[in-house]
């Protein structure tokens, strides 16, 4: 192997300032509603709803009340996995905890780094001893008491986004962009903050569509709903999403209409995605997430146009709620600037615009002049208790976290922790999430022999990874990282842009004339890879190992890596283990030793001359594919 | 009958096809191979050295065909009004287009062609170039076209006996009528009608048989064929991998498409090897093609016709004789704000497919390619207050030098909200298939009739596989 010459970092790009992405991202466009005379002033926020939105806003809050009573509760009982202290008397039920399984023996370090990058973006040092030490159930429940990380919201609102100056950056989508950033690079409860992402894969929002007013608070505020509910109830975070001001703009449940006599038609846009995508989808499926067939081995559908007719009526009369907004006159548009509330507050409901007709589908009716929070509710109800939704979503989920081809039994097993959480509830999060990495098919390494196990690894999960793993920071703390979605010349994939309802990729892709297909397989993530990704992808990553991204704002520290740079042997190891779990091949190892040798790296060498071979060493593994399959 | 020569180059495309005839069966189309064995003794039109492309402009999100071809005359016109508007009136209204906005995109057939209920039409008022390349007779507009399994009515799709009277499988969903469109699958789908044709054709490309199937807009089954595979590139070129003109060569290239037993692992290398053989290829050929037509700038559709008319421009030095292109532009499925949103999507839809047209021209190749619109389906006639939902048939355009334009094919649908083409709300029941549209493209492409049924497995159910308009 020739020696690189040390005397610049030539295999990097000279870090140039794209000034097009400094640029705002769209023009400011006037908001339809001012075009249409005017915002909703708050006389016009009847009371009557004011009900409807405490009681759907208090989803949020009454989760981390609940998380708040349960971390108070571990405290008091036992610390450890296995032991069985009593836990002192409470005056309500204690909450659920979800069945500790005593660690085996030994988890080896990689087993437990397996289990991290399963279970969260990134193994960290405290997280690999957590899990060594106490098993892997005690550290989900740790987790799962843990404080939740600072909202989306409240790092805009800390960050000014909602200032209101003549640039006119409220209207300015970017800020979206920093904030998932922030929120997916700087979290502390990255384990809340991974499960919300794999839920933003399945109610899904996209940011790109959204205009008007604040689009970084629209899709904060539909982001702070995913991880407020992502240890809660999927009854909860059904009814949250669905009331959610961003859902309700992407799939226009915001100012759906009643039928009227000019043949006017309620909107059917969320009713037809909320069955397909998010509860039950086309198919009746067995509790093991495979096709029920009927006697002549064809699949049932589950719903037809008319049960959609029906359920577009009960998600009538719903708008965006601006309770708490103030309006402030501006020189330079003549319509006013409102506050965030709008975009915060879930959507309020107006009697005058529900469809009072009768509503029958899935075999349930709901009958006339039924109130519209009745309607919802027992629509609601009628979706969450159908037989395919815990299935659905079990197998969904599996396949964000762990394999696109889990076995019926183990899609079955976590289907029934959906059903029942082993204390009678339905729906419960934490039940799914540790039913889905406590089974024995997430934690046994798949032999050899099985090779389609696993997973591709998804751009966006890649860029965390690496991020958290070497270290990343923001100079000025405005995370400041656009839209990522181009596919040339860029990650190929950015969090929170899904091009439509059906997320960047399909649950049931198989792609075309590869081994994959002809064993029958699925492989989601496959549908983001061709010609074009897989180049764009490792340019990108030449720069971002080295350089950081583009606007200079954030970049890697490499803070741990740095103090072990002199020994080649050693930083292979530490970045084996933390970013395949020790999965890189023997010949693979074997290129790493002689390239990264080849810098010729001694403790007392130039801080650059290390970042070079560190970020060559991350660059080279990040693009292996023994490292993006995840098995 | 004379036996073929199996070394013939020419006829080695013919060879493919029968063993292919015998996958027909498999697909459950009955077709006897006596009629394959005929069509070795036709002169086969992939056996030219001519050249031809064909593309597929892909609208997802299902385009809204009322504002597209638009009722115009006053009769008509006011019906469309009073079901967009709910109000008697020529004004923009609800999501009705004015009708005064409308004269200049007015269409007069050139064969004097009457439509039903007296029909006129216009195209939405940005679709200006359309409008002067339907003068020009290289534009046509093909009425009511959409997924069917046979022909079928109003009252056939009401019934319930499906075993009778199939229909196609998941309508009104996005994902579904996508995959429907491109592949007669719903979507799982791994072949596309496209990829058909690539693989009849690929062996005509016998130099880069990689690039008869390429798609400008991501994947898409359209273009996937059973061995055709979907070769992917971006607006400004195939990507090349900077680090590997560096130093680090070796051991990137080492890594990156390195061999794995594990069959994910394998296939990702497959890609990453796929993408650096081509890079150099397809770049170098593309560095002599620089059409001066200009394609606008910010329009994601005129930038992905932009790079197929360079591929086109470069077919002689990439040994190109048969392609598929697939490009796409989304934001249709305009359920609420449809007056805002859809003439801005007509814009950019006018901007990028007259670009094209006009650089098929200055490259000499207008009549060798002829590109067609699609989309998951057209939409309700009726409005739910500021948009329209799922549909079903719709209107769609073919351009190009060869197309038999300024006319119209097919069935104009009543405008209404009650007769029976129409299946509720003013979906559209479809009176053309998407199998005769594609069965027409496919023939000018050069298949011939005993090859249709592998391409399109319900074309058998249907007698006119040629609607003439190109």
């Amino acid at each position: 192997m020739r020696p690189i010459v040390v005397s610049r970092p030539s295999i990097f790009p000279t870090r140039v300032a794209d000034h097009r992405l400094f640029a705002r991202t769209r023009a400011p466009k006037v908001p339809w509603y001012a075009k249409r005379g005017g915002l909703v002033t708050e006389r016009e926020n009847a009371d009557e709803s004011a009900e409807d939105s405490a009681g759907a806003g208090a989803g949020a809050g009454a989760g981390a009340g609940v998380a708040v009573a349960l971390s108070a509760l571990t405290l008091a009982a036992c610390g450890g996995g296995g032991g069985s202290s009593t836990p002192p008397p409470v005056q309500n039920p204690p909450p659920v905890v979800p069945p500790v399984v005593p660690p085996p023996v030994t988890i080896t370090d990689a087993e437990a780094a397996r289990f991290l990058l399963q279970a969260q973006f990134a193994v960290t040092d405290t997280d690999l001893a957590a899990v060594k030490a106490n098993g892997y159930a005690a550290w989900l429940t740790t987790n799962y008491n843990a404080a939740p990380g600072q909202t989306g919201v409240a790092w805009l609102d800390s960050r000014g986004h909602n200032s209101i100056t003549s640039e006119q950056r409220y209207f300015w989508p970017q800020f979206g962009d920093f904030m998932i950033w922030n929120q997916l690079l700087a979290g502390p409860d990255q384990m809340r903050k991974r499960f919300a992402f794999a839920l933003s894969e399945f109610f899904v929002v996209s940011l790109s569509p959204i205009d008007g007013f604040y689009p970084p608070y629209v899709i904060a505020a539909y982001w702070d709903v995913l991880c407020a509910n992502a240890f809660g109830n999927f009854r909860t975070l059904l009814e949250a999403i669905t009331l959610n001001a961003g859902m309700g703009f992407f799939l226009n449940t915001k100012g759906n209409l009643k039928e009227d006599a000019n043949g006017r038609q309620p909107d059917e846009n969320y009713a037809r995605e909320v069955m397909q995508l998010f509860t039950i989808g086309l198919y009746e499926l067995n509790a093991d997430g495979t096709q029920r067939l009927d006697a002549n081995n064809n699949p049932i559908e589950t719903y037809g146009q008319s049960d959609i007719t029906n359920l577009a009526r009960v998600f009538t009369g719903y708008d965006w709620d601006y309770t708490g907004n103030v309006n402030t006159t501006v020189a330079w548009h003549p319509y006013p600037v409102p506050n965030t509330r709008f975009a915060t507050n879930p959507m309020r409901f107006i009697p005058g615009n529900h469809s009072n007709l009768a509503a029958t589908f899935l075999g349930t009716t709901i009958p006339a002049n039924t109130p519209g929070p009745e309607a919802l509710r027992i629509a609601l109800d009628r979706l969450f208790n159908h037989a395919n939704t815990g299935p659905f979503f079990a197998r969904q989920m599996i396949q964000r976290l762990v394999t696109s081809n889990p076995s019926p039994a183990y899609v079955g097993r976590v289907a029934a922790a959906f059903a029942d959480n082993g204390s009678g509830v339905r729906g419960d999060m934490k039940a799914v999430w540790t039913a889905i990495l406590n089974d024995t098919e997430a934690r046994t390494l798949p032999a050899a022999s099985d090779t389609l196990s696993g997973k591709l690894r998804e751009p966006v999960v890649r860029l965390v990874q690496w991020a958290r793993t070497v270290g990343i920071t923001s100079s000025n703390g405005a995370y400041e990282i656009y839209d990522l979605s181009g596919s040339d010349t860029s990650l190929g994939q950015s969090p929170l842009r899904s091009p439509s309802v059906f997320n960047f990729f399909r649950p049931g892709y198989v792609p075309p004339n590869t081994a994959i297909a002809a064993a029958g397989k699925q492989a989601p993530e496959f549908q983001l890879l061709n010609e074009t990704t897989t180049a764009g992808y490792i340019n990108f990553m030449q720069g971002m190992t080295r350089n950081g991204y583009y606007s200079f704002d954030v970049n890697p520290s490499y803070t741990a890596l740095l103090t072990i740079a002199h020994d080649v042997p050693a930083v292979i190891a530490w970045l084996n283990l933390r970013l395949t779990a020790n999965q890189l091949s023997a010949t693979t190892l074997a290129v790493l030793q002689a390239t990264l040798s080849a810098f010729n790296v001694t403790a007392g060498s130039a801080e650059n001359l290390k970042l070079d071979m560190l970020a060559t060493a991350c660059f080279l593994i990040l693009c292996s594919p023994e490292y993006l399959v995840q098995k | 009958m004379k036996r073929p020569d199996v070394n013939a180059p020419g006829l080695w495309t013919r060879r493919v096809l029968l063993q292919r005839a015998l996958h027909l069966g498999a697909m459950g189309v009955a077709t006897p191979l006596a009629i394959n064995l005929a069509a070795i003794g036709e002169a086969a039109a992939f056996d030219n050295t001519d050249y031809k492309a064909l593309v597929c402009i892909f609208l997802y999100g299902g385009n809204d065909y009322a504002n597209t071809v638009v009722p115009y005359d006053a009769t008509n016109y006011a019906l469309y009004h009073q079901i967009r508007a709910g109000a008697v009136g020529e004004n923009q209204a609800g999501i009705a287009l004015a009708r005064a906005a409308l004269e200049p995109t007015a269409l007069t057939p050139n064969n004097g062609q009457v439509l039903t209920d007296n029909l006129q039409y216009a195209l939405a008022p940005q679709l200006t170039g359309l409008k002067s390349i339907w003068d020009a007779g290289r534009l046509a507009v093909q009425l009511n076209v959409g997924p069917l399994v046979q022909p079928t009515t109003l009252a056939q799709y009401q019934s319930t006996n499906r075993v009778a009277n199939p229909l196609p499988p998941k309508l009104f969903s996005h994902n579904d009528q996508q995959s429907v469109w491109q592949s007669n699958g719903t979507e799982g789908s791994t072949v596309g009608w496209g990829g058909k044709l690539g693989d009849i054709a690929m062996s005509s490309n016998a130099t880069n048989s990689l690039l008869t199937c390429i798609s400008a807009s991501g994947n898409a089954v359209f273009v996937a064929g059973r061995d055709a595979l979907q070769y992917q590139v971006s607006p400004g070129g195939a990507v090349r991998i900077n680090a590997l003109n560096t130093p680090l060569r070796d051991a990137l290239n080492a890594i990156i498409t390195r061999q794995s037993s594990h069959v994910l692992e394998n296939e990702y290398a497959i890609v990453t090897r796929r993408s650096m053989d081509m890079e150099g290829v397809v770049n170098t050929a593309l560095s002599g093609v620089n059409p001066t037509t200009p394609f606008g700038t910010g329009n994601g559709l005129a930038n992905q016709l932009k790079i197929v008319a360079r591929l086109i421009g470069a077919r002689a030095t990439l040994g190109m004789r048969r392609q598929v292109f697939f490009v796409s532009l989304g934001g249709f499925d305009n359920h609420n704000l449809l007056m805002q949103d859809h003439p801005n999507l007509m814009t950019r839809v006018n901007e990028a497919m007259s670009a094209f047209y006009a650089a098929t021209v200055e490259l000499g190749v207008a009549e060798k390619v002829t590109e067609f619109t699609a989309s998951d389906f057209g939409r309700t006639l009726s409005s739910n207050a500021d948009g329209s939902d799922h549909g079903w048939g719709s209107h769609h355009f073919v351009m190009g030098g060869a197309v038999n334009g300024g006319r119209f094919y097919g069935t104009a649908p009543h405008v209404s909200i009650q007769t029976d083409d129409q299946v509720g709300q003013g979906r559209l029941l479809p009176s053309t298939s998407v199998d005769e549209f594609a069965a027409t493209l496919a023939r000018w492409f050069g298949c011939n009739a005993g090859e249709l049924p592998g391409i399109l497995p319900n074309v058998g159910n249907f007698t006119n596989t040629d609607l003439g308009f190109v």
